[in-house]
């Protein structure tokens, strides 16, 4: 018979990761910046560029009437030996060395509320979570880190050190749960993070340390940094990990068909990959039959899989890249001859876009085919 | 930035308007892009289009359907 024998049990006093935390541990999605629909770089993102440009699912996030631009890239700088291939990029190309008390810039991602329910917020055993990441910028100094739990206005910040200049670092932060405030259990934007570019002087000299109002005066708290102080500077990001602990695990590398499959909840399109919204190719196109008559609402049998997030904004675009419009191919069956002017209706659904209406200029014995977005985003 | 917002009416099969709004405007952004946004308050753009109309001087242009 075996015989095992030891001299001592003892209890396990370092911090570990429990089994149930190791499956979908990331909330980040797209943390290492390998999924880029929308195109790979943005330029002139400034005033009123809210939104999501190039990395799937991080958004630029800017208030004021800021001055500064940025361009926005998916990088193949990495920190080297991580497993990283790509990092997402800002780039200042319009320098703002003196911004105006309410300017601000963030990169943001955002989070359904049902998603995080799991985090416990608005109770007594409220989560904590910790941030990991690589950043690297030529601007060493402080920079904000910040959590909003945005059904209840609240805000937890940190700052984080750039210590050298042109070097890839990795950062790890962690950030008490916020025992106030439940999130709405739906699928609306209930919980953020955000990464500080810069902040005017309304926005940096509250104190985020500690779960409270969102007050704008803790939007980017302590950010020393003025990224678009010099169109020299340049910010990137990479291996992004948020999870519900007190310590980082290693970066969750996920293979990319489940990537873009969480990416695509939030947006979708017909372009092939290496294709861009706008561009002029045939390839991923929706075509149609032949129509029979002339007839105004049009069947286009496009489906969403998977199933998006909410009912999407949708554009259509001709072959050539006309927003707005289809390309009527006559009876080529597949050749844009022209543009044609389209409208959707109330059928489209998070399943899908059954038809078309109001598809003008077409005459029977027509086929027409066209690229869409459909954006779910949050 | 939204440059123009206007609701979009079902149509019929022979072009004409019918009266019945189809729960989707369509939006001009500022940068020549059209695109369809629909009437769901989950929908981060029609969200921006409610905040955007409450902006004194900006009016949602409603055509009207027909009877």
């Amino acid at each position: 018979m075996s015989e095992v024998r030891v001299d001592k049990i003892s209890p396990r006093t370092e911090s570990y990761i429990s089994v149930d935390a190791l499956s979908h541990r990331n909330l980040i999605i797209n943390g290492d910046m390998s999924i880029a629909q929308r195109g790979t770089s943005a330029t002139g993102l400034g005033n009123g560029d809210n939104g999501y440009h190039t990395c799937d699912r991080w958004r630029f996030a800017e208030s004021g009437s800021p001055t500064y631009e940025f361009t926005q890239t998916q990088s193949t700088d990495v920190p080297t030996g991580q497993g990283f291939a790509t990092s997402l990029k800002m780039d200042c190309t319009t320098a703002d060395t003196s911004l105006a008390t309410n300017d601000m810039c963030r990169i943001q991602q955002r989070f359904e509320g049902q998603n995080v329910q799991y985090l416990k917020y608005g109770t007594s055993s409220a989560q904590s979570t910790t941030v990991s990441f690589w950043v690297k910028s030529n601007k060493t100094g402080n920079y904000n880190v910040s959590l909003v739990n945005v059904d209840q206005s609240r805000i937890i910040g940190n700052i984080y050190t750039i210590n050298s200049a042109d070097t890839w670092e990795k950062k790890t932060i962690t950030f008490a749960g916020d025992t106030v405030g439940a999130f709405d259990n739906d699928n609306n934007n209930s919980f953020q993070i955000n990464w500080g570019l810069l902040g005017g002087t309304d926005r940096i000299g509250g104190d985020s340390s500690s779960w409270g109002a969102n007050t704008d005066n803790k939007n980017v708290a302590g950010q020393t940094v003025n990224l678009a102080d010099s169109t020299d500077n340049e910010w990137l990001i990479t291996g992004v990990q948020l999870e519900a602990n007190t310590v980082a695990s290693s970066f969750n590398f996920e293979p990319h068909d489940i990537n873009l499959q969480k990416c695509l909840r939030y947006f979708q399109k017909s372009y092939i990959r290496g294709e861009y919204p706008g561009a002029t190719t045939n390839f991923g196109m929706v075509s149609t039959a032949r129509i029979q008559n002339t007839v105004s609402n049009r069947p286009t049998n496009v489906f969403f899989r998977p199933i998006l997030r909410a009912t999407p904004t949708m554009t259509i675009y001709s072959l050539v890249g006309t927003s707005g419009s289809v390309s009527d191919v006559g009876t080529s069956g597949g050749t844009h001859a022209r543009d044609e002017a389209v409208s959707i209706s109330g059928s489209v659904s998070q399943q899908g876009l059954p038809y078309l209406i109001s598809v003008s200029g077409l005459t029977a014995g027509d086929g027409f085919c066209f690229h869409y977005t459909a954006d779910a985003e949050l | 930035m939204i440059d123009t917002v206007e609701k979009i009416y079902e149509i019929n099969d022979d072009g004409t308007l019918t009266n019945n709004f189809s729960n989707v405007y369509k939006v001009v952004f500022q940068n020549g892009i059209t695109s369809f946004v629909p009437l769901d308050e989950a929908n981060t753009d029609y969200q921006a289009i409610q905040e955007w109309a409450a902006i004194e001087g900006n009016t949602i242009t409603d055509s009207g359907g027909v009877e």
